[in-house]
């Protein structure tokens, strides 16, 4: 297991150290390959019993096995796009070798930093790897391989905002810790394993006072509004391969650390404090990220907005609890991270492509570009949430437990959300997506045929190759789960203790 | 010795002093004396740990004692006062609201935590105040952060914050293992060398170090 947790710290000192631009891409490709290929038996073993190394500081079972594998195929799907997506910007002189170097380094660390927030056991060690994950890619957004005002102030806005709504989680770590003494005596316990076997006899009150200061502090982290305000800065602000990174499963693993918390604190307060908080935080989210996207004028902001709804509906599926409820919000997670990374990956092109990130200024997308428009359509189709792709799948999964509890309120409100993202999503894709494009630079034909031979080269083809297989992977998911994600999405559900 | 702390209630003198010099930050006009306040600060936290620790005879909060004097007290401040330098500001930390304003707002916010923490959890404490004293300090510098214009402000004011948490830590579990608390100040450490970077970048992109200027992203 310690070897998954090296091989990224290696690729990126190996990163920082070269020199030349290509050397370094295909290095940082080569170890995001290494990663996955190493990390092949750690999750496999972990899905069917649970394994403690170190003293039981680092523990993986099912649940971290399912978003360590996130963390390492989205790993690998951002170091093959970084590839083109820098040649890209490194050709138009918006950044050079050093930027570079400091970017892969970075990258590989910020996937470390996720790694270790899966496998830790120890919850402040868990703690500390969630703020290391802030650290780290703030530095990205700032710095991330150029150095621009905009980017500075997101950075400074999201490191400043979840270093407080974190240190919050650091108290709530603390009082646990605390509960925790008055069970065992002497000497508290922090581990995941050892609390869990105790959960049910640690005093109530106490808490849902720590479930409080966590839901805050990692919420902050996990995107939940009122205290988002981070992340549309963030997520716009970021080189197009770390908002993926960002948006795809940076929210997940902070929001992991909740689901880790919810199940301690479940046995000793019961399910409805920790639902009902769950939920409202989740309609809030959904709520105030409906109204956004509606308004909003600037597609990569647009689709930012869009992570907070789907943290949202994840936080809304745990809420509402039960079997189906978790199954639909693990389900969620998986769905949301294949379908926003893709339209992150598009929209970086079409940034590339027409110079702006404005919604007015892209025009007619699919006919200029057959292949990104389709992909586009396709990942926008799937985040509004459109039968049949994945999305409509887990959201339906969550109404489904929702009306089973009988919280009409609830689903009410969900669906009445769900329908405005729906409308505020495709209109602003559709008005990029059709019509005819304008705004482009003309181009004469030496310039075409030599964007004609680049679309053979090695970095497009992977691009092009990763982003179709991500495409048809949202739509195979919307027809039907998977066997093996199915089981394993059912040993998660065991792991959390739900019944 | 020992019973010399507890009859003239050592502790108690340490912890207020933490909350005074966490109030003074209001007062204070110079970003110098700021960083020189949160350097008594960390120095009076340490020294409440290092009394604690020989009370109770624990020898990792000894080590717990020292990593703190060594880092928030020396490493930090040198490092802030590099920074307040290198910025060349205008060394005032002009404040949205008077400091008269900010004073009454603080004692109010001590008042609110000594009524509202009158009764809760309190088992493992070695004194009354000190769980109190931590909360108020975080909110000392939570509202610091959000009444001060300066980038550096915001800094301390989290620092501030972080130094009433590991307070509130101590005084509910007698610290932490020895090891967790390294990670949290290695975490700290880095936090603060970069928010220190990102200032600098501020006031060389935005020529100001006032954070008025960030308001371009919204909506």
């Amino acid at each position: 297991m310690i070897e998954i947790l090296l091989i990224p710290v290696i690729t990126a000192a190996v990163c920082y150290m070269l020199k030349n631009y290509r050397l370094i891409s295909y290095v940082s490709l080569t170890g995001a390959v290494t990663l996955t290929g190493f990390s092949m038996p750690v999750i496999f073993s972990s899905m069917s019993s649970p394994h403690e190394i170190m003293g039981g500081m680092l523990y993986t079972d099912a649940l971290s096995g399912y978003i360590m594998a996130l963390v390492i195929f989205l790993g690998l799907v951002s170091a093959i796009y970084s590839i083109g997506y820098l040649e890209h910007e490194l050709k138009v002189g918006l950044t050079d070798i050093a930027g570079m170097r400091r970017y892969y380094a970075l990258l590989h660390l910020f996937i470390f930093t996720m790694l270790l927030v899966t496998v830790a056991n120890n919850l402040a060690l868990m703690w500390i790897a969630v703020e290391a994950t802030t650290i780290v890619s703030a530095v990205l957004i700032g710095f991330g391989f150029r150095k621009r005002a905009l980017a500075i102030e997101a950075a400074w806005k999201y490191i400043i905002l979840c270093t407080v709504g974190i240190t919050f989680a650091l108290l709530g770590t603390f009082i646990t810790y605390y509960a925790s003494t008055a069970v065992m005596g002497t000497e508290g316990a922090l581990n995941w394993t050892e609390l869990k076997e105790i959960a049910a006899k640690l005093n109530p009150s106490t808490m849902k006072l720590a479930f409080i200061f966590v839901l805050v502090g990692y919420g902050t982290k996990a995107g939940l509004a009122p205290v988002h305000n981070w992340l549309p800065d963030a997520h716009s602000q970021a080189p197009s391969p770390i908002s993926a990174l960002l948006s795809g499963i940076l929210l997940n693993t902070a929001f992991y650390g909740i689901m880790r918390f919810v199940s301690i604190v479940e046995p000793s307060t019961g399910e409805f404090f920790t639902g009902n908080l769950l939920i409202i935080f989740g309609l809030i989210s959904i709520g105030i990220s409906s109204v956004f996207i509606l308004v909003q004028d600037n597609y990569k902001r647009l689709l930012a907005y869009s992570s907070i709804e789907h943290m949202g509906i994840i936080s809304l599926g745990v809420g509402i609890g039960g079997p189906v409820g978790i199954y639909g919000a693990l389900l969620h997670i998986l769905n949301h991270a294949l379908s926003k990374p893709l339209m992150f990956f598009a929209s970086g092109k079409i940034q590339a492509h027409y110079g702006s990130t404005r919604i007015e200024n892209v025009n007619g997308v699919l006919s200029s570009m057959p292949l990104l428009g389709t992909l586009t359509f396709i990942g926008a189709l799937s985040l509004a949430g459109t039968p049949p792709f994945n999305i409509f799948l887990s959201e339906f999964t969550i109404l489904k437990a929702g009306v089973d509890k009988g919280l009409w309120l609830v689903v009410g409100l969900f669906l009445l959300f769900v329908i405005i993202v729906f409308y505020g999503i495709l209109s602003g894709f559709g008005k990029m997506l059709f019509g005819t494009a304008t705004g482009l630079k003309s181009e004469s034909a030496e310039e075409q045929s030599v964007k004609g031979a680049e679309t053979f080269k090695l970095p497009n083809v992977l691009t092009n190759t990763t982003m179709i297989v991500m495409a048809l992977s949202i739509i195979a998911l919307g027809f039907k789960v998977p066997d093996f994600i199915d089981s394993t999405i059912k040993t998660c559900i065991n792991v959390l203790g739900i019944r | 010795m020992k019973n010399w702390i507890q009859v003239f209630s050592i502790i108690d003198f340490i912890s207020v002093g933490i909350l005074l010099t966490a109030i003074a930050m209001n007062a204070l006009r110079r970003l110098e004396s700021c960083v020189r306040a949160y350097m008594f600060n960390s120095w009076l936290l340490s020294f409440l740990i290092a009394i604690v620790a020989f009370m109770i005879g624990e020898a990792h909060l000894y080590m717990a004692s020292i990593v703190t004097f060594l880092s928030k007290g020396i490493v930090i401040p040198l490092f802030l006062r590099k920074i307040v330098k290198q910025m060349k500001v205008t060394h005032d930390v002009e404040p949205y609201i008077s400091n008269a304003l900010s004073l009454t707002i603080s004692g109010i916010l001590v008042a609110v935590v000594y009524v509202s923490l009158r009764e809760g959890i309190f088992v493992t404490g070695f004194s009354r105040n000190v769980l109190q004293i931590s909360t108020a300090v975080i909110l000392i510098g939570l509202f610091i952060m959000i009444s001060r214009r300066k980038a550096i402000t915001q800094v301390i004011g989290l620092l501030f914050m972080e130094n009433g948490l590991f307070l509130a830590g101590f005084s509910l579990t007698f610290g932490m293992p020895i090891i967790i608390e390294l990670g949290v100040l290695f975490d700290m450490l880095m936090g603060v060398i970069i928010l220190g970077i990102f200032a600098i970048q501020i006031k060389r992109a935005f020529t100001s170090s006032d954070l008025d200027k960030l308001t371009i992203l919204k909506g």
